[in-house]
């Protein structure tokens, strides 16, 4: 009759020992949280879905909002709850039906669409002078249906990457860019020319810049100026051609492009002096700037001859649930407190965002070329379209870019894709 | 002393066990305490539900209560006494989610259809709001001149180009005389209770449905502090159901398009991509059995989800097996750190290690090419990719493998085993006729298990490889995708995520599974195992 | 190349002869005393284990080490990375530790109370299934089992969102286990707390039914034969699958993410995918080094129970 103890020795010395291993890491932390063990669940979260005000952002912008929003709590007497979720998207749409989902949601503009089909979002509703400060694409990418659906905090947009160690001089062409990344691997100082991440899914956004450059489009625009689901520019002429210089530069053309450069190792590569250039976005800068050598970035250009490159912008901003439990709040935070020059310097201090703020892109841009560099480029850029019928695009074309880059038919691949979209957007 | 009880001879189970003394009372007590505590929770749980109206948990609360009183407070079922903790759990959280799943198959439930025709009406109407041009935005202040939560209010608004004083209630706006004015808000006025902003929230969907008519149109609140002057072009006619756009004169009409309705033009255009949720019958079934490109696609990937399952199960498996017999000899030095060792690629959590080795596949890049001097293009050739999914999952499994066989190997008894040696049959003679046999049958059960795990293994596949490679005239099917991975993607994928079309492939999956997996059982007749 | 080393020896006989019944001869092959082998047989018997070992070993570790290298490179970008360690730096671990809006430590916390919480229920409820499943007789006892096995087959993938919806309302009326606590992603991940029958259900079945007999013989109850005397003869398959139990709860990401939050509730799973996601090449140092700590738990845990599972080697031989 002993082994009933022993059993439970058994099991106890599983919780002590895995308790152990709790105590031992907290000691990095704040002493008060150890004890919060045996009831972390009601001890260990002071502020639920309950909070005066909650709002939902990601793991990068978490301190800078929980900055502003805390000063907001505290000025209206109010709790704020900060969250970083990840797939924020669909976790919102999920949790915001159920009436359950947070009051502020930060997200990319290209959202809209799909959270306004869904009845997510409330618009905002900004005086046109309060509008005035933002700049343009920041304001034509958060409006959507004529109505400002966002308020915009940060412009990003692709731009180019530049060693200057390698290469010194900026190219006034990609062909420029192609020719010189070349050079430098046939002397044997990279191990590739042009770092554009394409992978074996392929990648959209990143090929648009030399897309556009090329004639191609993705969606034309109707009277108003948005854009039109039933113009597809895939499958078009014009993108037949750049699909047939696209796959010149592919793996059995001149190698620029490759599928084994992809999303998860171009910066890596480039910070690790493994190529002279590097197509990317301002999320990038880190990487590069701890990587040690001279950098230089600049909009990127277009083909020799051809119409310049037109990455697309997209455009960070705040959002209002419709069904948040603290809409009043919610709209006092966005419309009127985010919406001021203070929030937004916080929010570039501290998210290290381009700003959408016009005269804080002036200001911070003067004395920062970088800064300038991504805003003009942002600037330049077309708005991502925020059309619900873009999810039937992103897909199917980066596939169609990592089957032209491997060698497949540039035309026939481009035309099937064109087929495939526009099948899908009909169903 | 249990050395002794196993003399004796074998008793029928099922006699009356002999009454025993002092024991029983303990016992009794325990069983109070805790019965009672079951239908204290449940007591206190009764207020918010009848508060609630939650009727339906409410009598699923009960016969849980129920259910366990019934069990534990009678000395019939001793079975149900065993089985009743875990099973209740298991249909709380497993089987009722997977009912609701199915209920959600007959629904258009998704992106776009989310909300019900009602709400979707009021989000399309509201979102249509427009300040009128020129209005001024007012500071607001939210009184009442009688409840705080449920009115009824009254905006005090102050015009703050001129300093204008009004007050704004249901009959519309007029001028306040009185009413003291700091830093352009109202902060007193006789009559009017005024309203925190904590208060304001509260209130805020009565506050909500609050408006202030005017000649433009209404007055609205607009966060804590501000009032606007807009008006809707959109009128809803309920008894007709269609919306008029008023500037127009635009009749939209409720018109199925697809698989749902939207408020359409005569044109055929529609107002809004909005539309709600409805049943539709077996829509999603017949959509997922007729689909031309699913029944195009399908034969191929159910052959590949098959190879991928079961050779998942037969290499995890025997390298498992093969490793806990090496590692079986208490001669082997070092036991104990192989063991631990082997276990490692089970200890690190498989979604990380899926996309470091998502990484290592890289052709240039990657660490596989790197070690070996290949130059193999893993993860673009459709052959390549199938091995580099197949190692990757060896990698994750056999740990558990290992685990499992090495436990089921101490329960052969060494009498077989030395048995076996000293009738001179060799190491792999026994390996294979006594050992892996025995070693079967305790993990047969396990080895289903597995199979079934790995058939609907999404992560795996979605994370190493996306289900790529992809033919250049076929994005939606790649080299490796399984079933799963590919019904996941024409449900979530290009038209947003659609849910009741999700949850049909569910169920249909669900019931593939199981069918495979009673045939197998039938074939290794495990059932029949155990009398 | 002696025996005598060998530390599972000593502490597992002990055990055997308690629960060994009497009759049965002596399970173990373990010879009592050191020998040496001839070098020919030893390269037979012992030697050829050690080079599949070794073999097997590089397979399961390399990317291991890889992580490690991962962890300990301050650069913690996937291309500066090598097999081989080319730096020593602490780096990342302090990072972790380091960083109040990424509370590492609170996540292992809550991972581990998680853990526990559920191994524990799972594991009893469990057993206590299998007991029945093995010894009573009853109505419906296999289309019960083939049933269990059956609805764990349902892909939960796409149950996630009846799941968050049930969850949404449990947490209306009883706050404490609605979405985003603790309790509430204890509570769901119970639902499996009949995952471990089958294997434990095996092991009972080779549990010799003469001791639950001589037991009832004796007087004692139904509960009192199962906790006191069978429960501790299955210690080894206990062992087994609560750290079956244990790694596949540790390793739960899809209903983490969906259920948890708030960073003070979130488990290391979502916490660290929260890391890679927000930026996947910048961050991979600090979430290699989160990811070998959260395999710190299981490797222990796999340590303790090790003694249990081999221990087994004897205390399984009552089937004979």
């Amino acid at each position: 009759m002993l082994k009933i103890n022993r059993t439970l020795a058994a099991l106890a010395g599983v919780a002590l020992l895995t308790t152990a291993c709790g105590g031992g890491g907290e000691s990095g932390s704040t002493a008060t949280e150890p004890e919060a063990a045996p009831s972390a669940a009601e001890s260990g979260v002071p502020t639920r879905g309950d909070a005066d005000l909650v709002i939902w952002t990601d793991d990068l912008k978490i301190d800078a909002v929980k900055k502003v929003a805390d000063g907001f709590g505290e000025t209206n007497g109010i709790s704020v709850d900060v969250q970083a979720i990840t797939d924020t998207q669909s976790n919102f749409v999920t949790a915001n039906t159920a009436g359950n989902g947070p009051d502020v949601v930060l997200g990319a503009h290209d959202w809209i669409g799909n959270l306004v089909q869904n009845g997510a979002i409330d618009p905002l509703q900004l005086t046109p002078d309060q509008l005035g400060e933002y700049s343009d694409v920041a304001v034509k990418a958060t409006t959507y249906d004529e109505q400002l659906y966002g308020l915009p905090y940060g412009v990003e947009s692709l731009v180019l990457y530049r060693n200057t160690d390698m290469v010194p001089e900026a190219p006034a062409t990609l062909d420029d860019a192609f020719t010189a990344g070349q050079a430098v691997v046939a002397a044997g100082k990279a191990e590739s020319a042009f770092l554009l991440p394409v992978g074996e899914q392929g990648d959209a956004y990143h090929m648009q810049p030399l897309y556009t450059s090329a004639g191609g489009y993705v969606f034309g625009r109707n009277a108003e100026g948005d854009y039109d689901p039933t113009d597809l520019g895939v499958g078009k002429p014009a993108s037949l051609e750049a699909a047939k210089r696209i796959a010149a530069l592919g793996e059995k053309g001149s190698k620029v492009l490759s599928r084994s450069v992809s999303g998860d190792n171009n910066i890596s590569l480039f910070a690790a002096g493994k190529a002279p250039f590097l197509l990317s976005g301002p999320w990038a800068k880190g990487d590069v700037e701890k990587a040690g050598f001279g950098y230089e970035i600049q909009p990127v250009p277009g083909f020799k001859g051809l119409a310049p490159a037109k990455p697309f912008a997209g455009v960070q901003a705040f959002f209002v649930a419709s069904k948040g439990k603290n809409k009043a709040f919610a709209q006092e935070f966005v419309a009127n407190t985010m919406n001021t020059p203070e929030a937004m310097q916080t929010m570039f201090d501290m998210a290290n965002l381009p700003p959408a703020l016009t005269a804080l892109q002036e200001s911070a841009g003067a004395s920062d070329p970088d800064l300038k560099a991504y805003l003009d480029a942002a600037n330049a850029g077309e708005p991502m379209p925020a059309i619900p019928q873009m999810q039937s695009v992103f897909e199917p074309l980066g596939k169609a870019y990592a089957a032209i880059v491997g060698g497949a038919d540039p035309v026939a691949t481009m035309q099937a894709t064109g087929k495939t979209i526009t099948d899908t957007i009909a169903s | 002393m249990v050395q002794t009880l196993d003399t004796e001879p074998t008793q029928d189970l099922l006699a009356p066990p002999p009454p025993t003394g002092p024991t029983r009372i303990s016992v009794l007590l325990l069983k109070v305490l805790l019965l009672g505590t079951v239908i204290g929770l449940a007591f206190t749980m009764l207020p918010t539900m009848l508060s609630q109206g939650r009727w339906g948990y409410l009598v699923a609360l009960l016969l849980i209560v129920v259910a366990i009183v019934a069990t534990y407070a009678t000395k019939r079922g001793l079975p149900a006494k065993y089985l009743l903790p875990g099973t209740l759990l298991l249909v709380t959280l497993v089987v009722y989610p997977a009912v609701s799943t199915a209920q959600v198959s007959l629904t258009n439930f998704g992106d776009g259809t989310r909300t019900t025709q009602e709400q979707t009406v009021a989000q399309i109407i509201g979102a249509s709001v427009v300040q009128t041009p020129d209005s001024p935005r007012y500071n607001l202040t939210v009184a009442t001149t009688g409840s705080k939560t449920d009115g009824p209010f009254a905006f005090l608004l102050v015009d703050p180009l001129d300093e204008d004083v009004f007050v704004g209630t249901e009959d519309g706006l007029e001028e306040l005389e009185g009413a003291t004015v700091d830093g352009g808000f109202v902060t007193e006025a006789d009559g009017y209770e005024l309203l925190t902003p904590v208060e304001v929230n509260q209130a805020a969907s009565v506050l909500g449905q609050f408006t202030v008519p005017t000649e433009e149109g209404a007055i609205r609140q607009l966060g804590i502090r501000q009032a606007f002057e807009g008006s809707s072009p959109l009128e809803y006619d309920e008894g007709a159901a269609t919306i008029t756009n008023t500037s127009t004169g635009v009749v939209y009409s409720v018109q199925q398009q697809g698989d749902r309705e939207f408020f359409v033009a005569p044109d055929g255009s529609r107002l809004s991509a909005q539309s709600w949720r409805a049943n539709v019958g077996l829509r999603n079934y017949e959509r997922a059995l007729t689909d031309s490109r699913i029944s195009g696609d399908f034969l191929r990937i159910f052959v590949w989800t098959v190879v991928f399952a079961t050779l998942s199960v037969v290499l995890t498996f025997t390298v498992g097996l093969l490793l806990a017999v090496t590692m079986n000899d208490p001669r082997v030095r070092g036991q104990r750190l192989y063991r631990s060792v082997l276990i490692l690629p089970y200890a690190v959590p498989g979604f990380i290690m899926i996309l470091i080795w998502s990484s290592f596949w890289n052709r240039d890049f990657g660490l596989i090419n790197d070690l070996t001097g290949l130059d193999v293009n893993w993860l673009g050739n459709a052959t390549a990719a199938k091995i580099a999914v197949l190692i990757t999952n060896l990698w994750l499994g056999f740990p558990y493998m290992f685990i499992v066989a090495t436990g089921a190997l101490q329960a052969i008894p060494g009498d077989i085993k030395e048995a076996a040696t000293m009738d001179g049959a060799s190491g792999f003679f026994s390996l294979r006729k006594i050992t892996f046999p025995l070693v079967l049958v305790t993990t047969a059960p396990l080895l289903v298990a597995t199979f079934a795990f790995n058939f609907n293994n999404y992560n795996i596949i979605y994370l190493l490889t996306e289900g790529g490679p992809f033919t250049p005239d076929n994005p939606q099917a790649g080299g490796t995708d399984i079933l799963i991975s590919y019904t996941i993607r024409l449900a979530f994928g290009p038209n947003g995520a659609q849910f009741g079309f999700a949850s049909s492939i569910a169920i249909l999956l669900f019931v593939l599974t199981g069918v495979i997996a009673a045939i197998q059982f039938r074939f290794t007749r495990a059932l029949e195992d155990v009398h | 190349m002696t025996s005598t080393f060998d530390p599972q020896a000593g502490q597992t006989v002990p055990q055997a002869q308690l629960t060994r019944p009497s009759g049965a001869a002596p399970a173990t092959a373990v010879p009592p005393t050191p020998y040496r082998l001839s070098g020919a047989r030893w390269w037979r018997e012992v030697g050829w284990r050690h080079v599949v070992g070794i073999v097997a070993v590089a397979f399961a570790v390399f990317p291991i080490l890889y992580l490690v290298s991962a962890a300990l490179n301050p650069l913690g970008s996937l291309v500066s990375t090598t097999l081989v360690p080319r730096s020593a730096s602490l780096a990342n671990f302090r990072a972790l530790f380091g960083d109040a809006s990424r509370p590492f430590p609170r996540w292992l916390l809550n991972t581990l109370v998680v853990c526990v919480a559920v191994t524990f229920v799972q594991l009893f409820c469990s057993a206590l299934a299998a007991y029945a499943f093995s010894r009573f007789r009853f109505k419906g006892r296999r289309l019960g089992l083939l049933s269990l096995l059956l609805v764990m087959l349902f892909p939960q993938i796409l149950a996630a969102v009846a799941l968050f919806i049930l969850f949404t309302d449990l947490g209306e009326i009883v706050p404490s286990i609605g979405l985003n606590t603790l309790t509430g992603y204890i509570l769901v991940l119970c639902g499996f707390a009949l995952g471990q029958v089958w294997l434990i259900k095996g092991f009972f079945d080779a549990v010799p039914r003469s001791l639950d007999e001589a037991a009832t013989m004796d007087g004692a109850g139904h509960a009192t034969i199962f906790f006191r005397i069978i429960l501790p003869l299955i210690t080894p398959i206990l062992a087994v699958s609560g750290l079956l139990a244990f790694v596949g709860v540790i390793g739960e990401f899809l209903l983490a993410s969906i259920f948890l939050r708030d960073t003070n509730v979130k488990t290391l799973a979502v916490g660290l995918f929260g890391i890679i996601d927000a930026d996947r090449s910048n961050n991979l140092g600090l979430f290699a080094a989160g990811s070998l700590l959260t395999a710190l738990p299981v490797v222990l845990l796999f340590q303790y129970l090790q003694r249990y599972i081999v221990g087994g080697l004897t205390a399984g031989g009552v089937k004979g």
